[in-house]
């Protein structure tokens, strides 16, 4: 425990201190950490579910707070939540299709007030995953009320030990079992994570077509592995690159495509309205996707989307599955955006005389905003691992990635 | 060559004089240099060979850098003038007309002008205003200097681009003036335009079609404030309007073209270097454009010396001038 706790805080530290750079990288790290952290937790043996959920809400929680903007880590933290609650169920449903056969045997034990218990039991059961996993209630479940988490069904099966020894073997093999669940489902929340790229880059060659014309904006490496991945299937096209000014990312992307033999134009981040009645679409890699379908991206994107829109160009975005967010954005220039240092824009060797407030002197302010909010009626498409979307369907993404209890952290 | 047309033609190569009004005064005081010391060659008219030497002069400087839309309509100006003489007036009248007629324009179309903007545009400046500008425009900066004289609270600002960073100049001299100003670059305009309350713009040119052509980026500006609800005024002068028509916004039949060097090298900072050694490569290019054209539904409205006027009336200032031209008389000379 002691060693996983000091892990916690130097992931905590270096996400403060934004040393990890990029949400697949900092999901990665962030899903590996919680591994451990779940895979160390000692469980007991009644609430195994809760005992992890709050384990790992109280890791997560100090993870969001290290670094809000990264919304990658509390997607990540969101789904690993989801995938024991998930697995939590998928055991209950099983368990409970074993005590159901066991108790059509023991018919006879009509004292047994468990027994008879059961089925109003199980339905209670149902109703309260139903809920925790967003599927549509069904009547009988509303008419049941609201009944307690899906821990009613370990207390019942605590009760049952005292029935049968088989019994009582299949609630210590569930103990483990749940656990092991979950660490496979947090592995292949890795796997997914690490092989988002392939699967987006597969569809390029469905929307890339030949001798056309692509505007890119920023440094996203899933746009890379996109348009190489139409290179390698014999498209020819041409891309330009905005630069991305204060940090320059355009330029590192021009130079990677370049690197992979694309033939590559730099232009300056004014010129995207001049240029894009000469493109055929613009592709962009998401920083965040949020639940009514808006993009967080690098500032300058709202800019190229709009242009789009006027010119009536496609806008399409690439974002893995780990970067779609259950939020609704409000207010997102403010609440998830950060600034920047000025010495990106103003050197202050230069500006010196004028940052000296004297008599008469104006005051100077720097705005240097790292990210850009385009609203959901801008994008066009957006490609995902799991196909293409309309942004109007991205909030259906969340039901089958997110538990509704899991929002709020 | 004439020595005071090498010289602006130099300055223009190196860019220490940029800017449509600045450029235009530059070579209407060279021409003047230029009709002070000439002299007729025997056997040859003054029109003619007047014109053709203002020719040869004009095809220096667009060597030197392709001219500016004012600058044509100056140089037009000036042949019309060089063509309207009357055969009866000797060589030192005609001279002095001549002087006389570039001077007024100077001062009526160019100086005069813009004192006329700056009266009409600080009626539109309000307390408590967010005033956003791009880049260095003469005519806005006038315009707010006066505003601040005239003891208007306002916030300026200023939106910046690479590569020419233009914006930095009038930061400065604002910020000497007195008045508070935000810097920022042109990919945040989406992030501040919630706090503007007006967007000032120059021109280098308006087209008849009410597009307005003007440093690369104007565009991005005018399409982000009116996806923002926020007023875009254009000050310009009139002698900048052309009856051409444009629709096409990155103008590339006769765009103007920078140095491809000053996108890969980032002055200032030497850690963004990630083009060495590929310059020579095939498949990667620079493209600098310097111009770009602003579409006239971005477009509030335009001020001009003829008043203050929406896009839609510029064939109609376009042709008042042109009449006004043709009856441009020079003054009489009462010997």
């Amino acid at each position: 425990m002691p060693d996983v706790q000091s892990t916690v805080v130097e992931f905590v530290n270096k996400l403060r201190k934004r040393k990890i750079e990029g949400s697949q990288a900092t999901a990665k790290c962030t899903v590996e950490l919680l591994r451990s952290v779940i895979s160390h937790q000692r469980v007991p043996h009644a609430n195994q579910a809760a005992a992890l959920i709050d384990a790992v809400k109280a890791v997560g929680e100090q993870l969001v707070a290290a670094n809000p903007v990264e919304l990658a880590v509390g997607n990540v933290v969101r789904r690993v939540l989801h995938i024991i609650r998930e697995e939590d169920l998928s055991l209950t449903t099983a368990a409970m299709g074993g005590l159901d056969l066991l108790d059509a045997s023991d018919d006879d034990d009509v004292d047994n007030c468990k027994g008879i218990g059961y089925p109003a039991m199980s339905a209670a059961v149902v109703a309260a995953a139903a809920r925790s996993t967003l599927r549509p209630p069904s009547l009988q479940t509303l008419l049941e009320g609201t009944p307690e988490s899906a821990t009613v069904p370990y207390t019942s099966s605590s009760g049952a030990d005292s029935e049968s020894k088989s019994k009582s073997a299949d609630k210590s093999s569930l103990t483990r079992k749940l656990k092991h669940d979950v660490i496979e489902g947090v592995n292949q929340l890795i796997h997914e994570i690490a092989g988002c790229h392939e699967q987006i880059a597969e569809q390029a060659i469905e929307h890339i077509h030949q001798n056309e014309v692509i505007l890119t904006l920023g440094s996203s490496r899933t746009v890379l592995e996109f348009m190489c991945a139409a290179k390698e299937k014999k498209r020819s096209f041409r891309v330009f690159v905005a630069e991305g000014a204060p940090r320059y990312q355009g330029h590192l992307l021009a130079k990677e495509l370049v690197a992979r033999g694309l033939q590559t134009t730099v232009i300056t981040d004014s010129a995207v309205f001049a240029m894009i009645s000469r493109v055929n679409m613009v592709i962009i890699g998401a920083h965040a996707v949020m639940a009514n379908g808006g993009v967080i991206g690098p500032v300058g994107v709202n800019m190229a989307a709009l242009a789009a829109q006027k010119h009536a160009v496609p806008f399409v975005v690439l974002a893995g599955s780990h970067k779609l967010c259950p939020l609704y954005p409000h207010n997102p220039e403010v609440l998830l955006n950060e600034l920047r240092s000025p010495s990106e824009l103003l050197d202050f060797g230069e500006f010196s005389d004028c940052l000296d407030f004297g008599a008469g002197s104006g005051s100077i302010q720097v705005v240097n905003p790292t990210f850009d909010y385009v609203p959901p009626n801008l994008v066009s498409l957006f490609i995902t691992d799991t196909g293409g979307h309309n942004p109007s369907y991205m909030y259906r993404l969340i039901a089958d990635y997110y538990s509704a209890d899991d929002l709020v952290m | 060559m004439h020595p005071a047309v090498y010289k602006v033609g130099l300055q223009y190569l190196s860019g220490d004089i940029s800017g449509g009004n600045a450029r235009c005064i530059a070579m209407l005081q060279a021409f003047q240099e230029v009709v002070k010391d000439y002299s007729t060659p025997p056997e040859k008219t003054l029109n003619r060979n007047m014109a053709a030497k203002i020719s040869s002069y004009v095809s220096f400087l667009r060597d030197c850098r392709p001219l500016s839309v004012s600058m044509e309509n100056a140089i037009r100006f000036v042949k019309n003038r060089i063509a309207k003489l009357p055969i009866t007036l000797s060589e030192s009248e005609a001279k002095a007309a001549l002087k006389s007629d570039i001077a007024r324009f100077i001062n009526e179309k160019i100086i005069g002008a813009d004192t006329v903007i700056v009266k009409h545009a600080v009626t539109k400046i309000r307390d408590g205003d967010v005033l956003l500008t791009y880049g260095s425009p003469t005519a806005v900066e006038m315009v707010l200097l006066h505003a601040h004289e005239l003891g208007k609270k306002f916030r300026v600002l200023v939106v910046d681009s690479r590569p020419k960073l233009q914006g930095q100049l009038l930061l400065r001299r604002l910020i000497k003036r007195g008045i508070n100003c935000a810097y920022t670059h042109i990919n945040a305009i989406s992030y501040i335009m919630h706090q503007v309350t007006k967007v000032f713009l120059g021109a280098s040119s308006v087209f008849s079609n009410g597009t307005v052509y003007s440093r690369v980026g104007t565009a991005c500006v005018a399409m982000v404030a009116t996806a923002f609800r926020v007023p875009v005024l254009v000050c310009c002068e009139a002698y900048k309007f052309h009856e051409r028509v444009l629709l096409d916004y990155s103008i590339c039949s006769s765009n103007e073209l920078g140095d491809p060097n000053a996108i890969s090298k980032v002055h200032g900072r030497e850690d963004i270097n990630y083009f060495d050694g590929l310059t020579n490569n095939a498949n990667l290019k620079f493209l600098n454009l310097m111009y770009d054209a602003t579409p006239s539904d971005y477009i509030s409205m335009i001020i001009t010396d003829y008043g203050m006027v929406p896009p839609t009336s510029v064939p109609v200032i376009v042709r008042e001038c042109q009449k006004e031209h043709n009856c441009f008389e020079s003054p009489k000379i009462v010997i």
